[in-house]
Order: structure tokens, then sequence, then C-alpha cells
């Protein structure tokens, strides 16, 4: 089994320890990053899941290397404060893990004060946490994230791979993601080539495609804010190692 | 510094060769000569008419995009891998959508698991596209003509287009420049450097130049005139037509060029852009003075 339910760990034990910590959010996350572990066989020897409310027994929450989080923080609800500061001080970096951690995601659509939690009214993306600020790392879009994202995202972790890393270190910093990204920062300023990557990436096809003019077209009442088609379209920045075309 | 030699312009290649399809569209013949042999399982590109974006599946159905149009190809990337679970797809489109389509794959964003799910990557020789009423208005404005477009071929460094009415076409690249999608115009890769074959469409429509990049387009070539001989020939491209391309594509690029200084003129964001959100970003691959052939991508 890759991941383990003790409570110490030996000083020689050098494997990157990793946990999925879980805030208001649908855990379609945590669903994908522990599907991404099916094909992760390289890594296993170098990563240990130390915690996940899903996978692991243990209720209290282990130091960890790396914590990856999903969902937003709901103010009104106690659980999520001592999530909160347990997170602060148990891991040494934090993840944000898709749209509701890094941008508020479905949680942006979200009025509160229903049922079975009709106290719970408030929900913040922990990359607006300013308590964890130094710790946010990175934030990854999507809704959820592919697992082969999550994949290449930890793979890049390990190997600390900044070219890969920075799009998602400067994702930290961004409180907004929409379709009207695309609108704006590609299709208005005349970069949109029409090649389609962010109607493929739309979890939820709020990105269709208008074939009458080349372009994609954006239907906002769909969009649960996870910042995957802009983060897709290679029109948008292209921090990836380029090609040499020669 | 840019310098618009035929290694920036095409780029780098293993071999060109001109390729006969006795009486049929070579390029067609090879996709599907390899899903009859299953070299791969799908074909990701567009309708004949490029009007809509188009999976194919099996041999008898290949048919290519033949006029410069070809858009939104990626938008069924996760049907074809998600749903349909291909895994040795052929993608034939214009570079631009090769972009779209590697940074899925380095990044694992927008689809899943792209990066295994690819066979080979052929991109077409590319003089930007046009949405169906920008070749209304393109054809109006060059012959007051209102006929359609049936494909697009190059023929001594020049345009041409073959029209519904039978006639040829030769397409000033000054005026069409002006009637392509506004990112064409900024476009410094349109000989898609960067996929595996790149195919430009010649004048006779069972002929085709093939500038075979890759060590996978190569491998695959060599293994298909195994599998099945004397299908398709290959003749060793002559200098005098690769010449004729890389005169094509240096005049056009010397327009996309002259616009992306009036943007930065107009104080537009370039290619792509620097909105200080992603300040960062831009610096890394867009240094336009740096090295414009690691940016083109
Ligand atoms: S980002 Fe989407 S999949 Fe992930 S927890 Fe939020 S709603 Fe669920
Ligand atoms: S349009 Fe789609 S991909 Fe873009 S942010 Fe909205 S839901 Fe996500
Ligand atoms: S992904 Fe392609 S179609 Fe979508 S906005 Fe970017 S360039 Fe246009
Ligand atoms: S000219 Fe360039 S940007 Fe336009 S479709 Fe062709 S390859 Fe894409």
């Amino acid at each position: 089994m890759f991941y383990r339910d003790k409570l110490s760990f030996e000083e020689e034990d050098f494997k990157l320890k990793v946990g999925f910590l879980h805030f208001s959010s649908c855990s379609g996350c945590q669903v994908a990053f522990l599907d991404m572990f099916e094909e992760a066989v390289e890594i296993l020897d170098t990563v240990e899941l130390v915690y996940s409310n899903m996978l692991t027994k243990r209720r209290d929450i282990p130091r960890m290397d790396v914590a990856f989080v999903e969902g937003a923080l709901c103010v009104e609800d106690p659980h999520h404060i001592n999530l909160l500061r347990e997170l602060g001080k148990k891991a040494k970096m934090v993840v944000a893990v898709g749209g509701c951690a890094a941008f508020g995601g479905v949680r942006r659509l979200s009025c509160g004060n229903q049922l079975p939690q009709p106290q719970h009214q408030t929900f913040v993306p922990i990359t607006e946490v300013d308590f964890l600020k130094t710790k946010v790392k990175y934030a990854i879009p999507g809704c959820p994230p592919n697992p082969s994202l999550l994949y290449s995202f930890l793979l890049a972790l390990l190997e600390v791979n900044e070219d890969f890393l920075l799009p998602f270190e400067l994702m930290t910093s961004s409180t907004k993601a929409s379709g009207f990204d695309i609108i704006s920062e590609v299709v208005n300023k005349g970069f949109c080539v029409g090649c389609g990557t962010c109607s493929t990436a739309c979890p939820t096809r709020a990105i269709s495609f208008n074939r009458e003019c080349g372009k994609p077209a954006f239907n906002a009442n769909l969009c649960v804010h996870c910042g995957s088609c802009l983060a897709a379209c290679p029109q948008s920045f292209k921090p990836y190692p380029q090609p040499v075309y020669v | 510094m840019v310098s618009l030699d035929r290694r920036f312009l095409i780029g780098n290649f293993r071999g060109a060769f001109v390729v006969e399809g006795k009486g049929k569209n070579p390029t067609e013949s090879i996709f599907r000569l390899m899903l009859k042999h299953q070299f791969i399982d799908g074909l990701l590109t567009c309708s004949k008419t490029g009007e809509s974006p188009k999976l194919i599946l099996k041999s008898d159905e290949v048919e290519l995009p033949s006029k410069n149009t070809c858009f939104g190809v990626n938008s069924l990337l996760k049907k074809a891998i998600q749903k349909y679970r291909f895994s040795r797809l052929a993608v034939y489109a214009p570079a631009c959508t090769f972009d779209g389509l590697n940074k899925t794959q380095y990044f694992g964003i927008g689809c899943n698991w792209t990066k295994t799910a690819i066979s080979l990557k052929v991109g077409f020789l590319c003089p930007g596209l046009l949405t169906e009423n920008a070749f209304n208005a393109e054809l109006a404005d060059i012959a007051g003509k209102s006929t359609g477009v049936k494909r697009f071929y190059f023929d001594g460094g020049n345009l041409f287009y073959l029209l519904e009415d039978g006639a040829s076409l030769k397409i000033p690249l000054s005026v069409h420049h002006h009637y392509t999608n506004s990112a064409c115009r900024y476009c410094l890769n349109m000989a898609a450097k960067g996929t595996d074959i790149t195919c430009v469409n010649l004048k006779e429509e069972d002929r085709v130049l093939l500038i075979v990049r890759s060590e996978r387009g190569w491998s695959t070539l060599a293994h298909l005139q195994k599998t099945a001989p004397g299908e398709v020939l290959f003749r060793k491209a002559e200098e005098e037509l690769l010449a004729s391309v890389e005169n094509f594509l240096r005049e056009k690029i010397l327009l996309n060029i002259a616009d992306i200084v009036e943007r930065v003129e107009l104080g537009l964001p370039v290619p792509k852009w620097n909105d200080n959100k992603l300040r960062k970003f831009y610096r890394i691959w867009n240094s336009v003075d740096i090295n414009f052939e690691e940016e083109v991508f």
C-alpha cells in the first residue's frame, strides 16, 4: 500500500510526505488525486500519502511536506477553522487543488444557508486566506484537474521542474477565473487561432465552438470558474519549455 | 535577431518528398492505409469543407479539409481520448492546433492522458485560415466572384484557390493577409514546425510535398511503404520546389512581422500579451528580441 496510518515517522524515512485535505467541496478533486496513483508507479517509491480523509483512518493530522487541499474555507464551520490552523502548523507547503480551492470555483455560485447546513454561508478559496499566504505555493486549475495533470505536477514537484511549476505558482494570485478570461485575454486581443483547446478543457461545456466565426463561444451560466480554459489555451501564457523549432 | 532563412521559415527536417497518389489525394491515401493497417486507431481533423471538426474511425471515411479553413479540431480531443478511448490517434491540422495539443500533452491540462494517446502529428503548410464569410468577401474583393472555394494549393511560391466553377485563382498575399483570422496575421509558424510531418498541397490533386521532420514521421512512412508497397510513390523533392515554399513563407512572414511591429507601436499587447497578471509568463516565452525561433510555439 502506498499510504500509511502510523503516527510517527522514522528519521531515515526520506519519502516526500503528502496529504490531502478536504474543505468545502464535492471531493471530486480528491478522487482525481487518488485516481492518479493508479498510474503513478514510478513515484510510489518516493512519495507517501500520510493523510487523506477518504483513504487513511487517522483523525489527527500528521506533519507533512506537501498538503494538497481541495475546497473553499467555510468561515462558519468550526471544523474548517481548526483544519486551517492545523494546516498552518503541519504542512510545509500547500497546493490548492481545483477551482474551489484555487479561485472559488463552483463555490462562487453558492448562496449558502441551505440544508443540511443552513449556517454555512461564506466560502473563501484558500489562496485568499492571508493566514496561509506564505504556505500556498501553487494553485492547480480544473474541476477537477485531470489525474494526468496532477501526476505531471507531482513529478515536477519531485524534480523541482521550475518551468513546469511556474504557471501554477502564478495562479495562486489569480482571484478570478472564468470563461470570460478566454474572451477578454485571447479572443478580444486578436490571438485566438480557433484551435478549440479551451472548449475541450471546459468541464461543463460552458465553452462551445462557434463555427461561423471560428472562435469559442462562452455561456456564463454554465461556468464553474475552474480556470481550465485559459490555462489550456495555447495563446495564453506559454511558460512550459518550448520545443525549439529549427 | 530573426533571420528569414530556410531553417527559420521551413524548420529542420529529415527529408522532403513529392508523393504521388495515383489519381487520389496522397495524404488521404496515407491516412487510409494507416487506419487500414492499424498504425492509428483514429484521425482527428476537420470535415472536407472545413466547417466542423471531425473524428474519422474507418479507412473508407478518410477525407481531409481541402480549403484553408480548419477550426476547432481540439474541441474533440476529450471525446476522442476520454470517451472513445483512442490510444493511437493521428491529427491533421494547422500548426496552432498542435500548439494546443502540445500544451495539453505537456501539462496534462485540458484532456486526460493526451500525452500517450497521440501517435502522429501531421500539419499542413498554412496560408492563414478563413471563415466562410471571409472566403466570400476575399473572392469578391480579388475576382468579383461569388463562387465557392474548392481547394487551396501552392504553385511557384504563390497561393492559389481552385474555385467551384473550375477556375484557378492566384491569391495576392497582401490582400489575403487582411481576410485571414486575426491571429494568423501574427503567426510565425505557418510551416507547422514541431509536427512529425508537414504537408504542402500542390497544384495537382494527386501530388503533395511531404516535409518529414521527426524520427516518428520518418519511421511511420518507412513502415507504411513496407506494409503497402507501391500504394503511394515517394520521390525526393527538388530544390526548386522547396525554394518556392520558402519564398511563399518569407513573403507572408514579412507581412506578419510588420503587423506585430504595428501592435508594438500602438501599445497593444504583442503575441502574447504582457498583461500585468501574466507579466512573468510573458517574459519567459515572448522575448521577441531574443529568439523568435524558440518563441513561435
Ligand atoms: S474543483 Fe470541482 S471537482 Fe474539485 S472539489 Fe471543487 S467542485 Fe469538486
Ligand atoms: S468556462 Fe469552463 S473551463 Fe473556463 S473557467 Fe468556466 S467552467 Fe472552467
Ligand atoms: S484555446 Fe484555441 S480556440 Fe480557445 S481561445 Fe485559445 S486559441 Fe482560441
Ligand atoms: S496561419 Fe498560423 S495561426 Fe493561422 S491557422 Fe495557420 S498555423 Fe494557425
